[in-house]
């Protein structure tokens, strides 16, 4: 019992912890600027705030660029809302004089709107609910109500319906193919069901950027595929196989077989061969002893398989980006690029966690469900 | 004793994780890869090693400032100098990424207007040109607003998957002079009319991110049109194949060598760079790849730049030139709304 509690610590709450604390954390401006953000949070973020307040983010940021820790801060609060960055480059890099709640505005007038104080009293507290609204779309306003993001930029729901409906097709099809494999492998003699493990596990260990790349090369415009078609005459023209949602399926598919087949052939196996005699000899046809029987025990392993498939599809983003078209990205792609090139790992840990509990519900409800299923069929 | 043996084990073990042979690594050089990469190595990488009496490694790497950023917040830095895109850099100087160059090692008087700034010394300047096979398609388009005629000129185009070039070919395909591209795009109307453009042939886009990819896309004839670096489809052709290089198509900019902070061998990676960027190893490196040094000696050498037609700097004239300011104030906003229109 205490290992699998460690392993579950380890292995979900942790990282379940690690992801909302990333994407909840809310530094930025209590790290570029202490005294501002100290001062912000004694404000009672009523009309403009006092004279020292100005002084001290004017001091601040100038303090702040020439010790080249600007650059996170002026991330942080752009995200909130456009040209923030500019805002603040120019204001650390002017020369001013008190008093600075005159001088600042008349360099940006922003600084003398009660809405660019708010925003920055709201960042000063350490804390920040931004990440996961945006991650559904949502936005924080100027009043710091809760709105929903204008439509050229909400991407995210559609994104995760996507990631999710991809995931479910992947498994469907998976399961389809690996039943009758695993079905058969399951009655192998033991010589020839070695082989066909070894045959199953081959494509297993090479990597999946080489066997994405190898889908490439097959369904490109002057791949074998098409010229095979073309010659039989079935087309005539080359059809657009690659970069389409066609070939993300077929190529996660090939890649995730294995986890399917596995634990399938290790399930049927242990179904006793005795059972099919004893359903014949009471008389039960072939396709009856396979469905009130065979079927329903051999479930299990169509739950497991079905949940390691969909679980690891959820995550996949090298396949779609190397052979799927624009509208075939998936979720992993945007915490892929939100934590190695834009460096948003608010943005990257909210979209995670969404992902995590999106995908926490599926397999809860299937594990709710299989038994349910396996007592009616039975 | 047995005690005594484990003790010695444990105190060794601890020696090793605290980082104690953190000075003894080789000096750590990552750049964009391809040609240039390859010949530099030679030239500039090694050369600097000859000369220096040290050891000198190198990697490639896309640009992914995340890297880079999280190494220096794990205070673990393993790479030393590093080939950086102009906005980038900016950033990065801004952040404390990049450490501010030591002006007293590297000698600022030897590189031409705009080839150097706080955190970066001019590398090498680069371009991206439209291309095409003319053994596929003898006439192609010349320009962005034929590129952007789909009934003329049927297929697949591939750009890089940035705002950075994309927005910027987007305006001029809508009818945008030169000139004014930046001062349009600065405006949310013109980031509005450079979107719709890109949605009118969004159905035929493959977005290529390495910059071998766009290569390969045309070579196999997956993709029709594509927008790629210079250096390397100039070498192609040089190869053999039929893309012809459209001058009238080229935006270009520099990339420059930053050396990342807290590196345990800042010295010796001041010291390389002020090498890297002398004209005697750029010279040599001219004789073998097509480079366009922003170091003024080289890219005014006459001979350098009659043997290499491909230079960036022979054809800053037609083309567009990157604006860094640009970027550093508008890039994260335009890549939060590039991500969010790629993904729909």
């Amino acid at each position: 019992m205490a290992p699998a509690l460690i392993l579950v610590v380890l292995a979900l709450v942790v990282p379940l912890l690690v992801a909302f604390a990333t994407a909840v954390r809310d530094p930025e401006l209590r790290e570029a600027m202490p005294v501002t953000a100290g001062l912000l949070r004694e404000w009672d973020g009523r009309g403009l705030p006092p004279e020292p307040l100005f002084e001290a983010a004017a001091r601040e940021l100038r303090a702040a660029e020439g010790a080249q820790a600007l650059g996170a801060l002026s991330r942080r609060l752009n995200f909130e809302r456009s040209g923030m960055r500019g805002m603040l480059l120019r204001t650390a890099r002017a020369e001013m004089a008190a008093p600075y709640s005159m001088a600042l505005p008349a360099l940006d007038a922003r600084w003398g709107e009660v809405a660019t104080w708010t925003m920055l009293r709201r960042a000063a507290l350490g804390v920040t609910p931004l990440y996961l609204l945006r991650a559904v779309d949502l936005d924080v306003a100027a009043d710091g109500s809760v709105v929903a993001q204008p439509e050229e930029e909400a991407v995210f729901l559609r994104l995760f319906g996507r990631t999710m409906a991809i995931a479910l097709q992947v498994t469907v099809v998976t399961l389809l193919v690996a039943y009758p494999a695993a079905y058969t492998m399951a009655r192998l003699s033991p010589g020839w069901a070695r082989l066909a493990t070894v045959l199953v596990l081959v494509p297993f260990w090479v990597s999946i950027l080489v066997r994405t790349t190898a889908w490439f090369i097959l369904l490109q415009r002057e791949g074998p595929v098409n010229a095979a078609l073309l010659a039989m005459g079935v087309l005539d023209h080359p059809m657009q196989l690659i970069f389409t949602r066609f070939a993300v399926v077929l190529a996660m598919v090939h890649v995730l077989l294995p986890f399917a087949i596995l634990p399938m052939v290790g399930v049927m196996k242990r179904i006793d061969p005795r059972l099919g005699r004893a359903a014949a000899s009471l008389g039960a046809t072939k396709w009856q002893h396979f469905r009130r029987v065979y079927f329903p025990l051999s479930l299990p392993g169509v739950g497991a398989g079905g949940l390691i498939v969909f679980m690891l599809a959820v995550g996949f983003y090298i396949t779609p980006a190397l052979v799927g078209g624009n509208s075939d990205q998936m979720v992993s792609a945007f915490i892929a690029d939100y934590t190695t090139s834009t460096l948003n790992w608010g943005m990257a840990g909210a979209l995670a966690l969404l992902l995590l509990v999106l995908t926490g519900l599926v397999v809860g409800l299937v594990l709710l469900l299989v038994p349910r299923l396996r007592r009616r069929m039975a | 004793m047995l005690a005594r043996r484990l003790l010695c084990s444990a105190v060794f073990a601890v020696s090793v994780l605290a980082g104690v042979p953190a000075q003894a690594r080789d000096l750590m050089v990552v750049g964009f890869g391809g040609g240039f990469q390859d010949n530099a190595r030679k030239h500039l990488f090694q050369g600097y090693a000859r000369s220096a009496g040290v050891a000198v490694k190198d990697d490639v790497y896309n640009g992914e400032m995340a890297r880079i950023a999280a190494m220096v917040k794990a205070r673990d830095v393993t790479w030393d100098v590093v080939m950086v895109e102009a906005p980038e850099l900016v950033r990065g100087c801004e952040d404390g990424t990049f450490e501010k160059l030591d002006w007293s090692v590297i000698d600022r008087a030897k590189f031409v207007p705009g080839g150097t700034l706080a955190c970066g010394a001019g590398a090498v300047g680069w371009g991206v040109t439209l291309f095409y096979d003319q053994k596929r398609i003898a006439n192609g388009p010349k320009s962005y607003a034929e590129l952007w005629d789909t009934a003329k000129f049927p297929g697949k185009r591939s750009f890089r998957f940035t705002p950075k070039t994309t927005l910027e070919i987007a305006l001029m395909a809508d009818g945008v002079a030169f000139q004014d591209v930046y001062k349009v795009l600065a405006t949310r109307a013109g980031q509005d009319r450079a979107f719709a453009a890109l949605d009118r042939i969004k159905g035929d886009i493959v977005w290529w991110r390495s910059g071998a990819q766009p290569l390969q896309f045309v070579a196999s004839g997956e993709v029709a049109y594509a927008v790629g670096f210079v250096g390397r489809t100039a070498r192609a052709a040089g190869e053999g194949a039929a893309y012809p290089l459209l001058w009238p198509t080229l935006l270009y900019s520099f990339d420059y060598w930053a050396v990342v902070k807290g590196s345990p061998n800042t010295a010796e990676a001041m010291r390389m760079i002020n090498f890297m960027t002398e004209p005697a190893p750029l010279l040599a490196l001219a004789q073998d790849w097509a480079v366009s040094p922003a170091t003024k000696a080289v890219a005014d050498d006459a001979g350098v730049r009659a043997r290499n037609p491909g230079m960036v700097s022979n054809h800053a004239e037609e083309g567009l030139s990157i604006n860094t300011e640009f970027w550093v104030e508008f890039g994260d906003d335009l890549e939060k709304r590039f991500a969010a229109w790629a993904a729909r």
